[in-house]
């Protein structure tokens, strides 16, 4: 990947939960324009809470910054606007709608006109998308609509994406895949992505960096192929 | 065999005005999963404010319709971003306590400002027969409230499958916090809905009236909540499609098994209560909607 | 969380625990005694120009409210099964009472020997296809139910027992024994200082009059009855079981509560509480008709719930008060300062309620009794026992042993 020197996001001191049950515990890491970062962790350490903290989902307390904006504590709708994109957990289609129409929602906060192009060039890259333009969403595939999902969320032509477990559920075929055309569109667009992720080593596999949380605190981090040769790392995550 | 066709066409021009005011809680309830009880009311407020127009203010009828329309959409509109808003949209109780104290509120301050005797409604259509064959008359009447449901139905369709409000409406009605994520203001999708809703009411209740065998009160819409509600859960509560259906056949239903099967015309709305406690029995889905998966 | 230190501080179980609950009954019958004599109507207030009756028969009236919303507070407060038909089996109470007395003599109490297993039952037959029928829905069916209950009575087979249109006159056979000093203790209240006035004229009371207080004294008894029972009930495993179906449902099933028993039993009970209310309203009012039981009343019972406090007994009598006297209170006013007259023709009752309601759900949502209570816990607060633990002698928080959950809500 081509990594620049910009900072696309910045987060210090990050604390969030879910109401009385707090989850993150003040963390500090960032993103560099380019960069694919990866998160890692056990079930429950808080992967899934911190991106819906940066994507506004839920109430946070910290700095976070996209881009040299700051945040504050605006909320989702108003984060997309500054250029994040986030692919929730389980994907988070629209099934009623047909799948013309999931990418069309995605590009709802664009006002120029280059929006049906953008479908074509999915439409190019994922042909069975176009096969299936007009079907319910709910009909496809899990894999199919992962890609759905990704697609979906790049057609607001976001800055920085965030990838919420993406192989969950997945055949692991499937998954390498799936894994395989993040790095691409990585490389193409120069799309800043931040993935959680539990399938360790797939995900270190296309990523710069990682870092890996630990009951709402960040454990350790480094360069992805650090990480991988780490033993901790591997006996605990990866198990190996 | 006249006095059946007679039978059908009353049956088909009532129900416009239930599919109407079945279309109109559809419309809520695709987007929130909530019922709002006060939707008869809402309508029948808009029917009193283009009788308003109409009667007091010399508007052409359809102008005025078109106008109370638009007011009773501007006045939805008001009541969701004041009342609806702030409370919590998976959290349905408050939300009905609401809907129900509006139920009270406005029919009340429409018996204040209009008192309950019966007023004669403009009408809407060219009075008198299209063709007479017999006994058996097909009134412009009838017609006229077909066409007005087709036209509904299509705009409606045309709204939600080709403007972007529509398309944000359809998706929060699928997935709100997807939604959410691809920069859609829920709050104000949802208003839209709740003033489309109270558009389609009051044009409903303005049809029902104009007839020239019905005139518009206070308590109009009291019972006709509940035939609109037995239309919607028929249809399947959350398919457009399925309302209109719903609609026709519980007026069918009224204006022809009724008779026929000898009971009293006060057992219509027994008919209805029936239907609807079947349907969501049996079929809760109704025809045309989209089955609930439950667990457990 | 503490909004002040209350101004005592009791334990249950302890002798001040016994003298509170004792001052508290006999606070209750004292004002009980107070408006059985007072309202007698002769007790209005008058306010710019208008007058506002606090007569015993609205009293009454508020009574069967009171049983009728109580029946709500089974169902609704406590297996969460929002139901906007309780006026159907208010009505059916009523027209069965009427019925038996009038063409056949009865007693007004005996009546409740056919009332209770007949509306118990109907509950119980409405509880069944309820089961499947969940949330909003079934809030709509049972509007519908309440929706057709004017028809039904309306119907020329049922005629020759509900009167049709006119409805079921029913001549009120509560006389008072002879043997009970009503009128005396009128007399004696007269002669009170400063208070004596508000106790009638100083003619005693008619035999009408006698009649109404004898009414509401029996009334108030039937109701404390009532109130006893479900707050039993409450206490009961089968009301804890209730609560917890009402709570959260997958975890009731799967600790064994049979979701189904309880519901419909609760349906029952409810049915039958409203049952019992008709009986008492029609034996205040002496007349039953369709007008009155339509599905008005049945959101107003809702309306009732709701002001007083889903899932408390107190809450009960607050809402039956409030839609007993706002909707009455609100067409006597007939003139405002600063409201033009016109405005107040017209259901004004119907705002009032509507709007209260709304701003009810807005700034105490859990109705007028958490108000109420927090006033109240500002002067007494009770804590329950710390429970004695053998071997322990110091026991800093009592309070972690015992949830809220556990504790009755009365």
């Amino acid at each position: 990947m081509n990594a620049t020197d910009n900072v696309m996001l910045d987060v210090k001191g990050l604390r969030g939960g879910y109401g009385a049950i707090q989850v993150l515990h003040g963390l500090d890491f960032h993103v560099m324009e380019g960069e694919i970062v990866v998160i890692l962790g056990a079930n429950g350490a808080g992967k899934t809470t911190t991106l819906r903290a940066i994507s506004g989902m839920i109430e946070r307390t910290g700095a976070i910054t996209v881009a040299g904006e700051a945040v504050g504590s605006a909320k989702a709708p108003d984060i997309v606007r500054k250029g994040v994109a986030h692919v929730p957990q389980g994907r988070g289609t629209l099934p009623e709608l047909s799948v013309e129409d999931n990418l069309r929602v995605g590009a709802f906060i664009r006002k120029d006109d280059e929006v049906d192009s953008d479908m074509d060039q999915w439409f190019e890259a994922y042909p069975v998308l176009r096969e299936r333009k007009n079907q319910r969403a709910g009909s496809l595939s899990g894999g199919e609509q992962q890609m759905l999902a990704v697609a979906r969320a790049l057609m607001s032509r976001p800055r920085l994406l965030l990838l919420d477990e993406p192989s969950l559920g997945l055949a692991p075929i499937i998954v390498s895949d799936l894994f395989e055309r993040f790095a691409e569109i990585n490389k193409e667009t120069g799309t800043t992505m931040l993935v959680v992720e539990q399938n360790a080593q797939l995900a270190l596999g296309i990523a710069a960096r990682g870092y890996v949380l630990e009951s709402g605190e960040i454990f350790t981090e480094g360069p992805a192929d650090e990480l991988i040769d780490d033993d901790a790392i591997r006996k605990a995550y990866l198990g190996i | 065999m006249e006095l059946l066709i007679n039978r059908v066409f009353d049956g088909l021009s009532n129900g416009a005005t239930y599919a109407l005011l079945a279309m109109a809680l559809v419309m809520i309830f695709k987007a929130t999963t909530l019922i709002n009880f006060a939707q008869g009311e809402f309508a029948m407020f808009g029917g009193f404010i283009v009788m308003v127009l109409v009667l007091e203010q010399g508007l052409p009828v359809w102008i005025g319709v078109i106008v109370g329309m638009i007011l009773s959409a501007v006045l939805a509109a008001v009541i969701e971003r004041t009342l609806i808003r702030p409370f919590d949209p998976a959290d349905h109780l408050p939300l009905v306590i609401i809907t129900l104290g509006l139920f009270l509120a406005i029919n009340a301050i429409a018996g204040i400002v209009w008192r309950f005797d019966p007023r004669a409604f403009p009408e809407m259509f060219p009075s008198g027969n299209v063709f007479t064959y017999g006994n058996a008359s097909l009134s412009w009447y009838t017609v006229g409230t077909m066409v007005t449901i087709a036209v509904v139905a299509g705009g409606l369709t045309l709204l939600l499958n080709k403007t972007k409000i529509g398309l944000a409406f359809r998706a929060v009605s699928s997935n709100l916090e997807s939604s959410e994520l691809v920069g859609i203001r829920v709050g104000p999708t949802l208003q839209f809905g709740w003033a489309i809703a109270a558009a389609v009411g009051t044009l409903g209740v303005a049809v029902f009236v104009a007839s020239p065998v019905r005139q518009l009160e206070p308590q109009v819409m009291v019972t006709g909540l509940i035939f609109a509600v037995s239309a919607a859960a028929l249809g399947g509560l959350d398919s457009l499609g399925g309302a209109i259906a719903g609609g026709l056949a519980i007026g069918l239903v009224q204006s022809i098994v009724v008779p026929y099967l000898g009971v009293p015309s006060e057992l219509s709305l027994f008919a209805a209560v029936a239907v609807l406690m079947l349907v969501l029995l049996f079929k809760p889905a109704g025809l045309f909607g989209t089955a609930a998966v439950e667990r457990v | 969380m503490a909004a002040g230190t209350p101004m005592f501080t009791i334990e249950k179980g302890s002798a001040q625990y016994r003298a509170y609950r004792i001052l508290g009954f006999a606070l209750l019958a004292l004002l009980i005694f107070i408006v059985a004599f007072a309202f007698n109507d002769t007790g209005s207030i008058t306010l710019f120009d208008n007058d506002y009756k606090l007569s015993i028969t609205r009293v009454t009236k508020a009574i069967s409210f009171m049983v009728a919303i109580l029946g709500l507070q089974v169902v609704a407060g406590f297996t969460g099964q929002l139901s906007l038909g309780q006026g159907f089996f208010f009505g059916t109470g009523a027209y069965l009472s009427a019925w038996l007395v009038a063409d056949h003599g009865w007693n007004w109490f005996a009546t409740l020997a056919v009332v209770v297993p007949v509306c118990f039952l109907l509950g119980l037959l409405f509880g069944v296809p309820a089961l499947r029928i969940k949330g909003l829905y079934l809030a709509l069916v049972t509007l519908g139910l309440a929706a057709i209950f004017p028809s039904l009575i309306l119907l020329d087979i049922l005629e020759p027992y509900t009167g049709g249109a006119a409805g079921k006159q029913v001549d009120s056979d509560l006389k008072p024994p002879g043997w009970l000093p009503l009128d005396g203790t009128v007399d004696l209240l007269n002669k009170l200082p400063v208070f004596g006035q508000y106790f009638g004229e100083g003619s005693g009371l008619s035999s009408k009059q006698e009649q109404r207080v004898w009414t509401f004294f029996l009334m108030v008894v039937l109701a404390l009855v009532c109130f006893k029972m479900v707050n039993n009930l409450v206490k009961s495993r089968p009301g804890r079981a209730m609560r917890a179906v009402r709570d959260n449902e997958t975890s009731a099933a799967v600790n064994g509560i049979s979701l189904s028993y309880h519901k419909t039993m609760s349906f029952g009970v409810a049915s039958a509480l409203g049952g019992v209310g008709g009986m008492v309203y029609v034996a205040e009012l002496g007349i039953a008709s369709q007008g009155d039981f339509t599905q008005l009343l049945s959101i107003l019972f809702i309306v009732g719930l709701v002001v007083g406090g889903v899932g408390t007994l107190s809450g009960a009598v607050i809402g039956g008060l409030v839609i007993a006297f706002i909707p009455d209170w609100a067409s006597s006013t007939r003139g405002f300062p600063g409201l033009p007259e016109r405005w107040l023709q017209g259901p004004t009752g119907g705002l009032i309620l509507g709007i209260g309601l709304i701003v009810l759900t807005f700034v105490l949502p859990g109705g007028v009794i958490v108000g109420i209570r927090k006033i109240r816990d500002r002067i007494v607060r009770i804590i329950p026992r710390p429970p004695v633990i053998p071997g322990q002698h110091d026991l800093s928080d009592a309070d972690a042993f015992n949830s809220p959950a556990t504790a009755a809500t009365v």
